[in-house]
């Protein structure tokens, strides 16, 4: 039995490479879901994705200047995500159109930029590896990359936290404050896009997305606190992340889709089984009798 | 004197003047009617008094700091199904000294406690939002404004989807917030709770204000049952032919 947990579990370990994968998901994953949960509260769900898309063209020009360089890429996607945000943001305010419409506009427009770039200078080889990432391919410099942003992250987030939540629930509160109102919303999109960036040496571009709103969702399915939600988001997302490792490593199969795949599961199983709004709670709630005590 | 007072002043939203030559102060330690219909401008003289809107001409001078003002919405404008409890709600209302980071200590948390009970919601300290009715979180939101010790309050129909108990508790709130020299300026459309809440009026109508006593426009309505019809949308003319 030991024996077969040490091969399932620590044996994998032996490789380098599998050590810096484990660490990096690790990182992601304390970083990520904090800022799946309050996209997701905020009902901008979506949005995450359309920023992925949207670091796709920096992240191309950088690999058109240096070759595959994380540092220099991850700059171009950080540069052209917040640039994306900065112009969806005006749009929006000049035109009085939602937010989300200006988004779209903006994260197609660069999604086909950086296919074009990608295929302009490089192979689809390459194409694919900044789509959809390589999390056995991590070296000494991008863990650190990966390590310091998602250490930046958490750290910003704490800054922000009191001011993120007071502004979710109303915005005119801080604003009535002194609080400029683009502020906290901005610096919050900054952070999302900081961790795409980080994440998208590891699951890709269009995968990075997967580990802050899936754990995030998940998490609304058994906890109706914030602490609560962010918490369960992470562990979900440690729990993807590793075990998703593990998969690749033992079924040989590629590491990114092995992860979002696993989150993607805990978010099934949640909505049928979780503790709120899942089907079992449905069903339950329906056949509790008059006058039974309400459950929690 | 008055903290708050309108300068000639001009609004304008979305290219289209909504008020013209607002003047008149709002007293100190008084609850003062803002009454007009759907449209009338309502809402963007509450931005502009919030220093949320920039005049077109004229200017609102408040002495209030910013920080002592509050703007309590209506509640469709908030997004209460976020997770967050009463008590968390309550102690945001210390923003203004501790802002962003500073942690809330025992004394504040003291506060909330007292401030909870006054309104009748200890019971509710650890629910969230979501779960309440209507009138509770009124009252939590209410609660988060005396937290902030406001002296300028601003209300749009705070007692809109509010039950009868409710609405007793908050007006005694509110009186008592006035009686502490606060200045409130209250969106009513409710006759009765005009007549129970308010000291002076402020009537929108036709891009005008005009100020009025609550007493012309009960006069005016005393034959009508006290709750039923809400203000009738054509009064302003009726009003003015009354008083002059």
């Amino acid at each position: 039995m030991l024996e077969l947990l040490d091969a399932w579990l620590l044996a994998p370990l032996d490789y380098g490479f599998m050590q810096r994968a484990l660490v990096a998901g690790l990182a992601l994953s304390l970083a990520a879901p904090p800022l799946g949960v309050f996209l997701m509260l905020r009902g901008m769900s979506l949005i995450g994705d359309a920023m992925a898309h949207a670091i796709l063209p920096g992240v191309a020009l950088g690999f058109l200047f240096a070759g595959f360089s994380l540092p220099i890429m991850s700059l171009g996607g950080i540069l052209s995500g917040l640039l994306v945000a900065v112009l969806a943001g005006s749009v929006s305010q000049m035109t009085g159109h939602r937010e989300d419409s200006a988004m779209a506009s903006f994260f197609l427009i660069s999604l086909a930029a950086g296919v074009m770039l990608v295929s302009l200078g490089g192979s689809s080889v390459d194409l694919t590896h900044v789509l959809f990432g390589s999390i056995l391919a991590v070296n000494t410099t991008a863990l650190l990359l990966i390590a310091a942003i998602s250490s930046l992250i958490v750290v910003a987030l704490a800054v922000i936290f009191r001011a993120l939540v007071v502004e979710c629930l109303d915005p005119l509160f801080l604003r009535g404050q002194g609080v400029r109102g683009g502020l906290v919303h901005g610096t919050f999109l900054g952070l999302v896009v900081l961790n795409l960036t980080a994440g998208f040496q590891t699951l890709g571009t269009l995968m990075a997305v997967g580990l802050m709103m899936l754990p995030a969702t998940t998490a609304r399915f058994w906890s109706q606190r914030l602490e609560g939600l962010i918490g369960i988001a992470i562990l979900v997302a440690l729990v993807a992340s590793s075990g998703g490792l593990l998969l690749s490593y033992h079924l040989n199969l590629p590491s990114g889709p092995a992860i979002i795949l696993l989150a993607g599961a805990g978010y099934l199983l949640s909505a049928l089984l979780g503790r709120h709004h899942s089907l079992l709670a449905r069903y339950r709630r329906r056949a509790a009798p008059l006058g039974a005590p309400e459950p929690d | 004197m008055s903290r708050l007072q309108l300068e000639d002043l001009t609004l304008a939203r979305g290219g289209r003047t909504v008020l013209e030559h607002l003047e008149g102060r709002f007293q100190d330690g008084a609850v003062t009617a803002l009454v007009g219909a759907n449209g009338a401008g309502k809402s963007t003289l509450i931005s502009a008094i919030m220093g949320m809107l920039r005049p077109v001409a004229g200017r609102v001078a408040c002495q209030v700091p910013k920080e002592r003002r509050a703007w309590l919405p209506q509640q469709l404008a908030l997004d209460l199904t976020f997770p967050m409890s009463v008590e968390e709600l309550i102690m945001t209302g210390t923003w203004p000294s501790h802002g962003a980071l500073k942690g809330y200590c025992a004394a504040h948390y003291r506060r909330g406690r007292e401030i909870m009970a006054r309104l009748g919601i200890s019971h509710l300290a650890h629910r969230q939002l979501g779960e309440l009715s209507g009138g509770q979180r009124q009252r939590a939101l209410i609660g988060r404004t005396l937290m902030q010790e406001a002296e300028l309050l601003l209300l749009d129909e705070p007692f809109a989807n509010v039950d009868v108990e409710t609405v007793d508790v908050l007006m005694e709130v509110l009186r008592d917030m006035a009686r502490d020299g606060a200045t409130l300026v209250v969106v009513l459309h409710d006759l009765e709770q005009l007549s129970r809440l308010a000291d002076d009026m402020l009537v929108l109508a036709g891009g005008h204000g005009r100020w009025a006593s609550p007493e012309s426009l009960l006069e005016r309505y005393a034959g009508q049952p006290p709750r039923a019809p809400r203000l009738p949308l054509t009064f302003p003319d009726t009003l003015d032919a009354g008083t002059a």
